[in-house]
């Protein structure tokens, strides 16, 4: 059966990883457009928040030790910081500029990547988010009023569908629905089978597609995934690459080297500028920043 | 008078607010830019700086609002770090929690509650006049920046 924890650790151990439990740290980030970073730290570290700077992101720290829970303080509740995991926040940092930018954020529930990109931003320009279900629609307005986003419209609206708002765009997230991964989900193994993969990659293929619509001829795409299957991942950029026209910049970023040849398929080598994380210190994701053009 | 200048005006206060960029959506109100007043469509879900909604003929403001209101001229108080954690639990505020009290300090007037770094907290009403001698609770808390958490626990309870 192509399913379950064997299976699964099975096809990583042959694309390179051998398996291992991971426990992600937690994380925030603070919105430095809602006050000075140094300030929001010092106010936590009264409070007895033990903070670590993560490496390699700016304005983001591991919770080390805290008493209470981070999502309960004055400050969180003022916007001063979110809690977002640090793989996480790196898909909105690899866009070449933000300001005055037009943005889609395509798959934006629940909001984390688009509080995080109107304060790359500085709340200058237009972000267009879509989300497709009422519940999460509803926190995403919630995490756009409690960091005092103002540069965003939502619409309920399908990602497959947003060519309906006959807009085009210098920048696209595309933080696509994915299958997710086993470091923060402990049934993950138990529920998932590769047909759920090749779903989810299918979606993500049509996602992509109406997202080449939409996008100036100029303009970034940035692709992540919190999954681990090649499917979701290399497999679906190389399909990029050869239907749509896209090419795969580089970025300096964490992460590994994208796989170029993935159960004895090669893939376009570009495909190694991609990243991809391994659970560890930080949940698994892979990430990438896509432009017109074909290869480079 | 719309609701959003009804309710400023309970803090003696008066904001001016662009009525070609000021929106109403299914009882929602939205104050947007320039930049997103080019290209919004009709039915959206959220846009820009969301002010608050009317319920049962009743304006509930957004904390945004609030805080528009609490950069002017002003009804407000400022309470000790105690108070301030209280008051988002959703409790009231005691006399003895008052640092500062600018504007009315009559009773039944709305005031903004801020924190000893002048955030705005939420607001509530004054119980007893403030500029005589008392004890116990002055200030009714009506809404907190606490109801972020609240909202959260009702989505999960639904």
């Amino acid at each position: 059966m192509m399913s379950g924890r064997e299976f699964f650790v099975n096809r990583y151990e042959a694309l390179g990883w051998k398996f291992k439990d991971a426990q992600p740290r937690q994380a925030i980030r603070i919105n430095s457009t809602n006050g000075k970073e140094k300030e929001t730290v010092e106010r936590l570290q009264t409070l007895g928040v033990v903070l670590e700077k993560i490496p390699f992101l700016n304005h983001a720290y591991w919770i080390i030790k805290s008493d209470f829970s981070v999502g309960a303080t004055a400050e969180y509740l003022l916007g001063l910081y979110s809690i977002q995991e640090a793989a996480a926040q790196i898909p909105a940092t690899l866009f070449t500029d933000l300001k005055d930018k037009t943005i889609l954020d395509a798959c934006a529930a629940p909001g984390g990547k688009t509080v995080q990109l109107a304060d790359l931003s500085s709340n200058t320009g237009v972000i267009i988010a879509l989300d497709v279900e009422k519940r999460r629609l509803t926190a995403l307005a919630n995490h756009l009023e409690r960091c005092h986003v103002k540069n965003t419209i939502v619409y309920k609206l399908d990602a497959r569908e947003a060519s309906k708002l006959e807009m085009r765009f210098d920048r696209i997230l595309l933080d696509i629905p994915c299958s997710g991964n086993f470091a923060t989900d402990k049934d993950w193994f138990r529920q998932r089978t590769i047909k759920d993969i090749e779903t989810n990659a299918a979606l993500q293929r049509e996602i992509l597609e109406e997202a080449m619509k939409v996008l100036k001829e100029d303009g970034e795409i940035v692709y992540s995934t919190c999954s681990l299957e090649p499917e979701e991942n290399e497999l679906n950029i190389d399909w990029a690459i050869n239907n749509l026209n896209l090419r795969v910049e580089k970025i300096d970023c964490y992460g590994e080297k994208g796989l170029v040849k993935v159960f004895g398929k090669k893939l376009d080598k570009s495909i190694e500028c991609c990243r991809r994380i391994w659970p560890g210190e930080t949940q698994g994701f892979f990430v990438c920043k896509l432009k017109n053009g074909g290869s480079q | 008078m719309n609701p959003i200048h009804e309710f400023v005006s309970r803090f003696n206060a008066s904001i001016s607010l662009d009525k070609k960029l000021l929106v109403k959506e299914k009882k929602r109100y939205f104050l947007l830019n320039e930049e997103l007043k080019k290209v919004i469509r009709r039915e959206f879900y959220y846009a820009g700086v969301y002010l608050g909604k009317v319920k049962n003929n009743k304006f509930f403001p957004s904390f945004e609002l609030l805080n528009m209101i609490a950069r002017k001229e002003a009804n407000k108080v400022f309470v000790d770090k105690k108070s301030a954690w209280l008051f988002i639990c959703g409790r009231d505020i005691f006399r003895q929690g008052l640092v500062k009290v600018h504007g009315s300090k009559k009773k039944s007037s709305y005031t903004l509650v801020l924190n000893q770094h002048g955030e705005c907290l939420g607001f509530g009403r004054i119980l007893d006049d403030l500029s005589e001698e008392g004890k116990g609770v002055a200030i009714r808390n009506i809404s907190d920046v606490g109801d972020f958490l609240r909202r959260e626990a009702r989505k999960h309870c639904d």
